[in-house]
């Protein structure tokens, strides 16, 4: 990957070793990645879906918060 | 249907009702009533996001979401028309290349505006629309491509990096009236700026270099989209008369 930016590259990359954790869910037919926030809360990292018409919907866009209970 | 499967899988997931107060708690708006729209708008913003997912304190644009969204405004016959707007500080280069193809591509009129500034990939990206605007005060960086702090070791290498800066050049020439000796001028400039060569192009600058078409802001691009967009309607409709 090269980052052709007029940010200096130290600041960008600041933070890239701290972990993530990804899950993949399914909501409303529509995969996708989601990081937890909270117990409760999950943020959408982006969206896994063949129809291009759901990545116009704002409820799901990345950076939304969303709230479900995980069932295990 | 979909709500049942919706319920089935995940429960408690918020439903319309609550999702006013939640926009309010979360970036401190309410919910504007819908209006029925016919352009597509399409903020490029922060750095652009490529093959890794960067630190949270970037604001980032997501090629993986804005291209399928670009799929979806070729393909709504609803939408008539795409704005542009950015204000990126760069990022990766496939990641911007791949959003400058896709818009460069699209078959509905588009117009781009660059407010604050379209640096580094945003320069592609700002050039791929029919007819773009820069304001007065937003400025472009043109400079290299290559890696900071690196010390290249193997001439492949350097190859590699001026290839992928051959790609950016090529692409910018050919979407605007900018030649590429000027382009090239302007990309290894000394003196300019302070950590990097290169230039900082400001609005007129890079109107007058022939870099963008005009010097205008939202009023001026959304007028040339509305413009465009009639002219697309009346061209579609002489072909179906003439089918």
């Amino acid at each position: 990957m090269i980052i052709y930016s007029a940010m200096p590259v130290e600041y960008i990359l600041e933070g890239m070793e701290q972990e993530r954790q990804f899950q993949e869910i399914r909501i409303d037919n529509v995969t996708m990645i989601i990081e937890p926030v909270s117990a409760t809360q999950y943020r959408v990292v982006r969206l896994l879906s063949p129809n291009p018409q759901d990545y116009l919907h704002a409820k799901y866009t990345p950076g939304t918060v969303i709230h479900f209970r995980p069932t295990t | 249907m979909s709500n049942v499967t919706a319920q089935e899988q995940a429960p408690e997931v918020q439903d319309g009702k609550t999702a006013p107060l939640e926009a309010v708690q979360q970036l401190g708006t309410t919910q504007v009533p819908g209006m029925e729209t016919n352009i597509y708008f399409l903020n490029i913003i922060g750095q652009i996001e490529g093959h890794m997912v960067l630190p949270p304190q970037n604001k980032t644009t997501k090629y993986e979401h804005v291209i399928p969204q670009l799929v979806a405004v070729e393909q709504n016959p609803k939408i008539e028309g795409l704005l542009v707007v950015l204000n990126t500080v760069g990022g990766d280069v496939e990641a911007g290349l791949a959003i400058a193809e896709m818009i460069a591509s699209l078959s509905k009129p588009k117009v781009s505006l660059v407010l604050g500034g379209g640096h580094s990939i945003g320069v592609p990206i700002a050039v791929a629309a029919d007819y773009t605007f820069i304001t007065e005060t937003a400025t472009m960086t043109i400079h290299p491509v290559r890696l900071t702090g690196l010390v290249i070791g193997v001439p492949q290498t350097f190859e590699y990096l001026d290839k992928m800066q051959e790609r950016v050049v090529k692409f910018v020439t050919s979407h605007s009236r900018i030649s590429e000796q000027k382009f090239k001028e302007l990309m290894f400039k000394t003196g300019e700026l302070t950590r990097d060569v290169g230039t900082n192009v400001s609005g007129a600058d890079a109107v007058k270099y022939g870099l963008m078409d005009a010097v205008g802001g939202l009023g001026d691009a959304m007028k040339e989209l509305n413009r465009r967009i009639q002219l697309y309607r009346n061209d579609r409709r002489n072909s179906e008369l003439v089918q």
